[in-house]
């Protein structure tokens, strides 16, 4: 196992290598040059040149890239000059409050989107069924964003269950419960899409498993209806839901952005935004990198998770 | 092709959706001509007007404009550059996929490594960092949500190009000396359309939402321009206070991208032939019994009896009657062999007992199957599973497909026991572990933890007969169980089952094409035709003078070894399709001895010497000779 584990890290390199040159190829496709943009219009043309020497701009394109990755593989993001700090110092402040909202909304739609699927499996056209098509359909088309914004509406404005926004209540105690209460409306406002998703593949999953041979055999044996349905069928139909979580969190943790910014929740997501409208490069480079990376990581995870599941995967 | 519209036309919901999305494209298209007011002129002083109002429909926004204006523009704006999204990702897309797919080889490695290396972003993280670079805008906009759609569709085209390169359509191309070029265009190209229409309709819906979103965040349209996202964003601030201006343009967003995906599902369950077929849905727990007929009677006390049991697949408008009034019986200890070709409804007949036919699309629509007296057709649920596996169990042909591949064999075995027995998983586990040994499994006690995906055929084979006498059953039905192993295998299995049954007295019925295993372990056999019984006796009478013709013929096809140059006579012709049934005898089209008599009326089952029985008016043997 931990030999796997080791291989799969192995081959997540080039990958990590892969997205770094992505990531600096589009930054270097920016029209203009970031000098003027941190320095503004109205900056003379020495101050221009010098700042451009002191970012290491005047430097060929390959061994800007190679200084850029040199430094990031030591701990240096950079410094971001919107917030005249350290690039991953901010990104690791605010990536805290990502990972507790995209985290509970990632486990929401797994377990709300695996059982709604295997329910509407299990329950193929009847009312059941009809009802969870009809709500993953309504699910899969709402924007995210409206849909939190209709939850505070409802929920925080009119019946005054949650709060309105934020992380933290601006005064009092910030325990678990404050947390719970602000996480609530965020976490399933982000969850919505994706448990639709993940329905809609496990129950074609489902569906798959459920004509196979095991699947007569098992009841051929008298295993009751129940466990035919959640230990034969639905372990069976894990190995093709597991992928599918993979994609989705990687949707999670992106799609926060919107839910970051409608909710006004401090993560990387609104920070990135606030960097882009405000042109501050290496903030959304470093932000983008760190959360492309940590996201390669969860993929391991995910195969490391799919391997135990299934004993036919060599490890 | 041509039942496309038809089948689209069929799907309600999917009709629905391009109503829909129909209106709302005219509507857009149609917005310059509309008397409207200027969506872009503000007018403080009619801030924040409700809907219904006098003079604005659906309310004024924040700067006092129009909504209902600002709406249609802005649909109008959103549709366009979703659309174009669509269509830039999936042009770009295919011709990637496409060369990825024809050239193979070095280029197809590179272009998707660098494909893989750009799904392995979080989406909407790569189109943040696109739009990063080239700056806020609709335009840029459009090309992120474009660019990141690219990968998906290079993939699947992909996919699917590998498939058609290496056809031998490509391949005559090829040597008439056509271009690359040309062969992709005329006869790549064409296949690869309609996935692509699949495709783009499976996502559009996903790039009007991501475009809305980028403009959401402010990093799409720029204001005085706005398309549904932009109006949802300005509109948040107003939030709390008037929440019309954010509901007005959400509630468009989710009604177009709900038309979509409504569309899309149509588009695809209508292109997907397994949705057709019903291959796509869930066998229930029993099968479907609609009894027509008045139910038979049960005979004598017997173990088990089937009388005149029939099982139809109902598939659309077709109904074919695979098992076709069956009348069948086991005493204890007996073996009894079914016999028949592929598709003449022996395993049907079998299953049909357990109820363990697929249904849909299988429906049992008369007889009865009587289990010392009781019927078992009709029982409900919970009856029959405490039957199941305990006092009628199953051995399946091709244990690989039949067994769970995720769990060990012990596990398996333990489950059967524990379905009917309240052992604790100690005593469960010891009695799996007798059962392996009991079918002759060396090292039974490490074999126990192993999946079947680890075993050998026959071994696999071995834990389903295991798997069988978990609960010490009265009756054991073997679906063909040594069709799938090599001979020497499955003379070992043959072995083990007969000195089983001596063993624990039990009774067999066993399935199998083969005279061979027959004449090894049956005490009596019957021989079914398309769907009935068409003779049965004691093994040593048919098989030293089978009295059917279809028997005789069956035998004639098996070559016997030490016979010499022994010409094989196969049967000419196919089996009737059983959705066609002639009126008399199902094999007269194949029959030699058939004369008019045999097409004209039903021909019945009936007594022929002292132990057998034939469905034929002129049979191979007289009474006499069968009774010998």
């Amino acid at each position: 196992m931990a030999g796997y584990i080791l291989k799969r890290l192995i081959s997540a390199l080039p990958v990590l290598f892969g997205i770094s040159i992505i990531v600096f190829v589009i930054m270097a496709m920016i029209p203009g040059d970031p000098a003027t943009a941190i320095l503004g219009s109205y900056a003379t043309p020495e101050n221009v040149e010098k700042l451009k020497r002191d970012l290491g701009l005047d430097k060929p394109m390959m061994q800007r890239y190679f200084i850029w990755l040199g430094n990031m593989l030591q701990g240096d993001f950079g410094r971001s000059f919107s917030l005249n700090r350290s690039v991953l110092d901010e990104v690791l402040d605010r990536f805290g409050a990502t990972l507790i909202l995209a985290g509970t909304s990632f486990v929401l739609c797994s377990i709300l989107g695996i059982a709604a699927g295997v329910v509407s499996a299990a329950r193929q056209y009847g009312l059941a069924d009809r009802a969870i098509t009809f709500a993953v359909l309504l699910g899969i088309s709402i924007p995210s964003f409206f849909l939190g914004m209709m939850m505070i509406l409802i929920f925080a404005v009119k019946l005054r269950w949650f709060p309105v926004s934020g992380m933290w209540p601006i005064y009092g105690a910030r325990d678990l419960y404050a947390l719970i209460s602000h996480l609530t409306l965020p976490a399933l406002s982000l969850a919505v899409v994706a448990t639709g998703v993940i329905a809609r593949l496990s129950r074609s999953a489902m569906l798959e498993v459920l004509r196979q041979d095991f699947i007569r055999t098992a009841r051929a044996k008298g295993v009751h209806e129940r466990s035919v349905i959640w230990r034969h069928a639905l372990r069976a139909a894990m190995v093709s839901i597991i992928p599918v979580l993979g994609v989705q969190a990687g949707f999670v943790l992106s799609g926060a952005v919107y839910i970051e910014m409608v909710f006004q929740w401090p993560g990387v997501g609104r920070m990135l935004v606030d960097a882009i409208l405000k042109r501050d490069i290496l903030l959304v480079q470093g932000g983008v990198v760190f959360v492309a990376a940590c996201y390669v990581i969860f993929n391991i995870t995910v195969d490391v998770a799919q391997s135990l599941l299934d004993p036919r995967i060599k490890t | 092709m041509m039942a496309f519209p038809k089948l689209l036309a069929r799907n309600r919901l999917a009709l629905g959706g391009l109503i829909v999305m129909g209106l709302v494209v005219v509507l857009a298209l149609i917005t310059p001509l509309l008397p409207l007011a200027d969506p872009d002129v503000t007018n403080t002083a009619n801030r924040f007007k409700r809907p219904f109002s006098e003079g604005a429909l659906l309310g004024t926004d924040h700067l006092g404009r129009d909504l209902l204006s600002r709406l249609l523009w802005g649909t109008r704006l959103s549709l366009a550059v979703g659309f174009t999204a669509a269509i830039a990702a999936a042009t770009l897309g295919a011709a990637i996929g496409i060369i990825a797919g024809y050239y193979g080889g070095r280029i197809d490695n590179i272009i998707m490594r660098g494909v893989d290396m750009l799904m392995a972003f979080p989406y909407i993280l790569l189109a943040l960092a696109i739009v990063a670079a080239l700056g806020p805008g609709l335009m840029n906009a459009l090309i992120a949500v474009a660019a990141v759609n690219i990968p998906f569709f290079a993939r699947n085209i992909r996919g699917i190009t590998v498939g058609i390169a290496h056809k031998e359509f490509i391949d005559a191309a090829r040597l008439s000396g056509m271009t690359d070029a040309r062969i992709i265009l005329t006869e790549v190209l064409p296949n690869v359309v309609p996935v692509i229409v699949i495709a783009i309709s499976t996502t559009i819906g996903w790039m009007i939402l991501e475009t809305a979103g980028l403009s959401f965040l402010g990093l799409g349209s720029q204001p005085p321009q706005a398309d549904l996202g932009s109006m949802l964003g300005e509109a948040r601030s107003a939030l709390i206070t008037n929440p019309h201006t954010s509901v007005v343009p959400g509630a468009m967003i989710l009604i177009i991208v709900m038309a979509i995906n409504l569309l899309g599902d149509g588009v695809r369950d209508a292109l997907d032939p397994r949705l057709k077929s019903g291959a796509l849905s869930r066998p229930m727990p029993t099968t479907m019994v609609k009894r027509t007929m008045p139910v038979p009677e049960a005979k004598a006390e017997t173990l088990l009896a089937l009388r005149g049991l029939k099982t139809q697949f109902q598939v659309k408008d077709r109904v074919y009657k695979a098992v076709g009034g069956v009348d069948l019986q086991v005493n204890p200890g007996e073996c009894l062999g079914l016999i028949g070709e592929s598709g003449s409804g022996k395993s049907v007949a079998a299953l049909s007992i357990m109820g363990l036919v697929a249904s849909p699309p299988g429906v049992i629509t008369g007889g009865a199957v009587y289990y010392r007296g009781e019927d078992l057709i009709d029982a409900p649920y919970e009856k029959l599973r405490s039957l199941r596996g305990n006092r009628i169990a199953y051995i399946f042909q091709d244990p690989l497909a039949t067994l769970h591949p995720l769990y060990t064999v012990g596990d398996q075995l333990i489950e059967a026991v524990r379905a009917h027995h309240p052992f604790n998983k100690t005593e469960a586990r010891a009695h799996a572990i007798d059962l392996l040994k009991s079918v002759r499994i060396p090292n039974a006690e490490q074999r126990v933890d192993s999946y079947p995906h680890e075993m050998s055929g026959g071994m696999r084979q071995r834990v389903g007969i295991a798997m069988a006498l978990a609960n010490d059953p009265e009756i054991i039905i073997a679906d063909e169980p040594t069709t799938a192993l090599d001979v020497t295998v499955q003379a070992q299995i043959l072995s083990l089952l007969d000195d089983l049954r001596r063993e624990r007295g039990l009774a067999i019925i066993f399935i199998t094409h083969d005279f061979g295993v027959v004449a090894q372990v049956c005490d009596r056999v019957a021989v079914m035709y398309a769907g009935r019984i068409v003779e049965e006796g004691p093994t040593r009478t048919i098989l030293n003078a089978p009295a059917h013709p279809y028997t005789a013929r069956l035998m004639a096809c098996v070559p016997e070894l030490g016979q010499g140059r022994r010409e094989l006579a196969a049967i000419q012709g196919l089996p009737p399709v059983v959705d066609k049934m002639p009126k008399g005898c199902a094999f007269a089209e194949r029959c030699n001895k058939a004369s008019d008599a045999c097409r004209q009326a039903n021909i019945e089952l009936v007594r022929h010497g002292a132990n057998s029985l034939v469905r034929c008016i002129s049979p191979e043997t007289s009474a006499l000779e069968a009774s010998e």
